[in-house]
């Protein structure tokens, strides 16, 4: 018998335990091998994986709903201001051509960015205060991931230049390769991942609740 | 007090729990439900139902030993709480009333 009958495939697994997080990974895993071994196939595994991979992202977007609605107030607020150029005087404001290099740079060129995420931070605050989860640290720590991140995404075209390309017949004006859904995308995966870092669910803290050790189970009668 | 409802999964699931006793586990979860509901329902949606059910406070697990045939992975057995009990059998007593007295359903025999 080869390997392969003989054992899942261990990417499968992998998969697996990234993507369905949580005290069951290991019971879940274990009832898909014992499964297999019972004489399943790969390919059942394989889509045992991904429903479970599905029904675990759903789960995380009911749980975690205040985090999709940052993500797109965040994402709308940074286009509506770019777009309609209500903050165009921000960064004259803030008299960014008198500050010192780098800084005058940041601030002409993430100001308007920056006053987005910030005005989306009441959108994830009551969330959170829905959710009876909030706490300040968590909107200082996602402000902050916020920030980082928008800033990475912002001057990634100056770290990895092949990112733009000239547009034809004007060789002084550059384009960004990536089309605009998927910057749309990126940009809402920020503001997602900011707020996955800065406010920590606690699911995980709940690994030996629900354990009990007790001998009997309810009669239902 | 907010009280809390078993969705049809959850039912299914919380009842074969209640059917296997100390063998309650996701792999004899899954073939009960196939047995007795015709349902095949994968793993991953059992185990969602059973965070839920937990989250409820209607199942309570323990850990069995890790064994070779499930990759060193450990069996977690599920119970049925007092409250899950009583869960059930307010649920039984819901339908049983909303079943009584019902008129000729087409297509069915009662």
């Amino acid at each position: 018998m080869t390997d392969k009958k003989v054992n899942p495939p261990s990417s499968a697994v992998w998969l697996l335990r990234h993507t369905f997080p949580g005290y069951h990974n290991e019971a879940l895993t274990g009832d898909l091998i014992e499964k297999f071994h019972e004489g399943q196939t790969r390919r059942w595994f394989w889509a045992q994986v991904f429903f479970a991979s599905a029904v675990a992202a759903l789960r995380a977007i009911r749980r975690r709903w205040s985090f999709f609605c940052y993500a797109v107030a965040g994402t709308i607020a940074q286009y509506i201001f770019e777009y309609t150029n209500a903050l165009g005087q921000v960064s004259t404001l803030l008299r960014w051509n008198e500050l010192p290099w780098p800084l005058s740079q940041f601030v002409f060129e993430l100001s308007v960015p920056a006053i987005a995420a910030l005005s989306s931070l009441s959108v994830l605050a009551r969330g959170l205060l829905i959710a009876r989860s909030f706490r300040w640290a968590y909107l200082l720590r996602t402000c902050i991931v916020t920030l980082v991140l928008i800033t990475m995404l912002h001057f990634s075209t100056d770290v990895f230049p092949w990112l733009l390309r000239p547009v034809p017949g004007n060789p002084y004006l550059k384009v960004f390769i990536i089309p605009r859904s998927i910057q749309v995308l990126l940009l809402a995966s920020a503001y997602l991942v900011a707020a996955w870092l800065g406010c920590p669910l606690e699911e995980h803290a709940r690994g030996s609740e629900g354990r009990s050790e007790g001998p009997q189970q309810a009669r239902i009668d | 007090m907010t009280r809390s409802y078993l969705g049809e999964l959850e039912l299914m699931v919380l009842l074969a729990i209640a059917r296997l006793g100390d063998d309650a586990y996701g792999v004899p979860i899954s073939k009960e439900l196939l047995t007795f509901a015709q349902r095949e329902v994968s793993l991953g949606s059992i185990y969602a139902a059973l965070e839920r059910l937990e989250s409820k406070g209607f199942v309570s697990y323990s850990l069995g030993e890790p064994t070779p045939e499930r990759g060193g992975r450990a069996k977690r057995y599920f119970r049925v709480t007092d409250s899950g009990g009583r869960a059930l059998k307010m649920t039984r007593a819901a339908l049983t009333r909303l079943w009584s007295d019902i008129p000729q359903l087409q297509g069915g025999d009662s």
